[in-house]
């Protein structure tokens, strides 16, 4: 069953004093699986946030239709079965945070014994418990963030939305997220998720969409999305000097690094004659890399094929 | 506790210590007890009246204080939550929007009633010290204070559901201002009378909130006839019943207007 479902979704907002059109979404369609880890991809101002705020109920939509755990977004019921963290999450910050999750369990309606034992488990868990009683306002932006992620998780969901979840964060940080969705998936929770870092969604996803501009250029599983051919070879070798300009006459691009020789080109064929040529010649080959699109590479094309749209 | 009821004191009580914990707030407290103190200091310049003084100066106090802030927080209830992004946070949560907007206004009139009793016993406090007595009268008048503050809030959050702090501020201090005035705006009616402005001016007097229902010392009240104060004669339960049932019925319209305004706003 799909826990998220958005159909020829779009969004115009009306801005300013003439109540100008401004499109954001332009019919975008969707599907996130129970138990996956869905990446939404795309640069800043594609469209992201909007749709997350759309699924959240904080922003209607245009036309199009987005359902949540199998009821329209925005519905009481849905949102009594998932968790949210917004992107750089603010919350009532005269509150501590053990008292945060105090009222999100109400919110919830969670008895007080749950709320209690809820709450400290939680500050525990994502490692807020030395501060658990302090004012939000004394809290670091990291801090902020462990905070939003435990009142995302209070009310047990099946489905938790991540609005960037590693903006702002430092390393260890962004690895403490990455274990908790890693755990998260674990549990068998649904974590969809926004973000433009790509290296966490390489780590993280089972499948990712990518968004620009306001339309879905692709989605499906990395290595369906990422194409399989490998793009060039990149051989570091060295050999003896009288043998070097003799093997550096061999097509392909020949650059000089401190680790060595280094040959780079697209053609598999050209490398593994390098490879017979420089073992003739008395050499070493010190390493050899296939090298296949990154998510990064196709990321950057499907945003400027978007640009180009 | 249903459900439902949950939620809203969720909201509630969280407006409640959102306020609790304002700065600004004690301040202004502070200010209304050092009015009280000095009514002390002004009742004693005054013959034999030092009981009379301090009941004036104490319920035009806490009258004065409370409506600052109930304009400060009633227009700032909702704009703060989307200046300060908080609304995104608590939105998603499971509670209808209606009921997140109900229960910020109970904790907000609960700030206020709080107030008023915190106010109240302070000034029975003086003016016990001062030899009088507190007395039914001035629970009676205490009493419509709380309504006045509880309405005024009512409206400046029906205005806030859809316009800037600034904006909201103005709309309801000037509501406040006629609504306080609706006595006269009627007698200037009746000096217009058949003509297309005393209409007008009926029309206003009859659609603003009549804050002047609340704030009775000194006035003459249309049945009977007769001036009213804390001092001498005073209205009666009855009066403030009917008063209390005035400000339940403009709180709900307003409530529900803003509830209806609130329900379709995108939160971008």
């Amino acid at each position: 069953m799909a826990v998220v479902e958005v159909s020829e979704l779009r969004k115009t907002y009306l801005r300013g004093f003439w109540r100008t059109r401004t499109p954001v979404l332009h019919g975008i369609d969707l599907s996130v699986a129970a138990g996956e880890v869905f990446g939404f991809l795309g640069p800043n101002g594609a469209g992201k946030t909007t749709t997350i705020k759309i699924l959240m109920g904080l922003v209607f939509p245009t036309s199009g239709a987005a359902r949540v755990l199998g009821r329209p977004a925005g519905d009481r019921d849905a949102k009594q079965r998932l968790g949210y963290l917004p992107e750089n999450p603010y919350f009532y910050d005269y509150l501590s945070a053990l008292e945060l999750l105090d009222m999100v369990g109400r919110l919830h309606g969670m008895d007080a014994a749950s709320r209690r034992r809820r709450s400290h488990e939680l500050v525990e868990r994502v490692g807020l418990a030395h501060a658990a009683r302090r004012p939000l306002r004394s809290f670091s932006k990291g801090m902020m963030q462990r905070a939003g992620l435990a009142q995302a998780l209070m009310g047990r969901p099946e489905l938790v939305v991540l609005d960037e979840p590693m903006s702002g964060l430092d390393p260890l940080g962004r690895k403490e997220v990455r274990d908790l969705i890693l755990e998260l998936r674990r549990e068998g929770t649904t974590v969809f998720f926004s973000t433009h870092i790509l290296s966490d969604a390489t780590m993280l996803c089972d499948r990712v969409a990518i968004i620009v501009r306001g339309t879905i250029r692709d989605v499906g599983p990395l290595g369906e999305l990422l194409s399989p051919a490998v793009q060039s070879v990149e051989v570091v070798w060295d050999a003896p000097a009288e043998a070097l300009e003799e093997l550096r006459r061999h097509p392909g691009e020949h650059t000089a690094t401190a680790e060595g020789q280094v040959l780079r080109t697209t053609d598999a064929a050209v490398a593994q004659a390098f490879v017979r040529a420089v073992v003739a010649a008395g050499g070493e080959v010190l390493q050899l890399q296939r090298h296949r699109q990154s998510l990064e590479e196709l990321f950057v094309s499907e945003a400027r094929e978007g640009a180009g749209a | 506790m249903s459900d439902r009821l949950g939620r809203i004191w969720a909201i509630a009580l969280n407006t409640l210590r959102e306020a609790v914990r304002n700065r600004v707030l004690a301040v202004l407290f502070v200010f209304a007890v050092a009015l009280m103190a000095f009514s002390v200091v002004l009742g004693e310049l005054s013959l034999n009246e030092e009981v009379r003084v301090m009941k004036d100066l104490g319920l035009a106090g806490t009258s004065l204080v409370g409506t600052v802030i109930a304009l400060f927080l009633g227009v700032n209830l909702l704009s703060k939550e989307l200046d300060r992004k908080t609304v995104y946070f608590v939105i998603p949560k499971p509670l209808h929007r209606w009921e997140f907007l109900v229960g910020k206004f109970f904790g907000l009139a609960g700030t206020m009633v709080l107030l008023v009793l915190l106010m109240s016993l302070i000034l029975s406090a003086f003016v016990v010290a001062q030899g009088g007595q507190h007395g039914w009268t001035m629970i009676r008048a205490e009493i419509l204070i709380a309504l006045e503050l509880v309405l005024l809030c009512a409206v400046a959050l029906f205005f806030s559901s859809f316009s800037s702090p600034y904006l909201s501020a103005m709309f309801t201090a000037c509501l406040w201002i006629i609504g306080r005035n609706t006595v006269e705006l009627a007698s200037l009616a009746e000096k217009f009378a058949d003509t297309p402005l005393a209409w007008v001016l009926q029309g206003i007097a009859r659609a603003v909130p009549d804050f002047h229902l609340f704030y009775v010392s000194g006035a003459t009240l249309e049945r009977g006839g007769a001036t009213v104060s804390v001092h001498e004669t005073f209205v009666s339960w009855i009066y403030v019943g009917q008063a209390a049932l005035y400000a339940a019925g403009y709180t709900g319209i307003c409530l529900i207007a803003a509830t209806i305004l609130f329900a379709r706003r995108d939160f971008t």
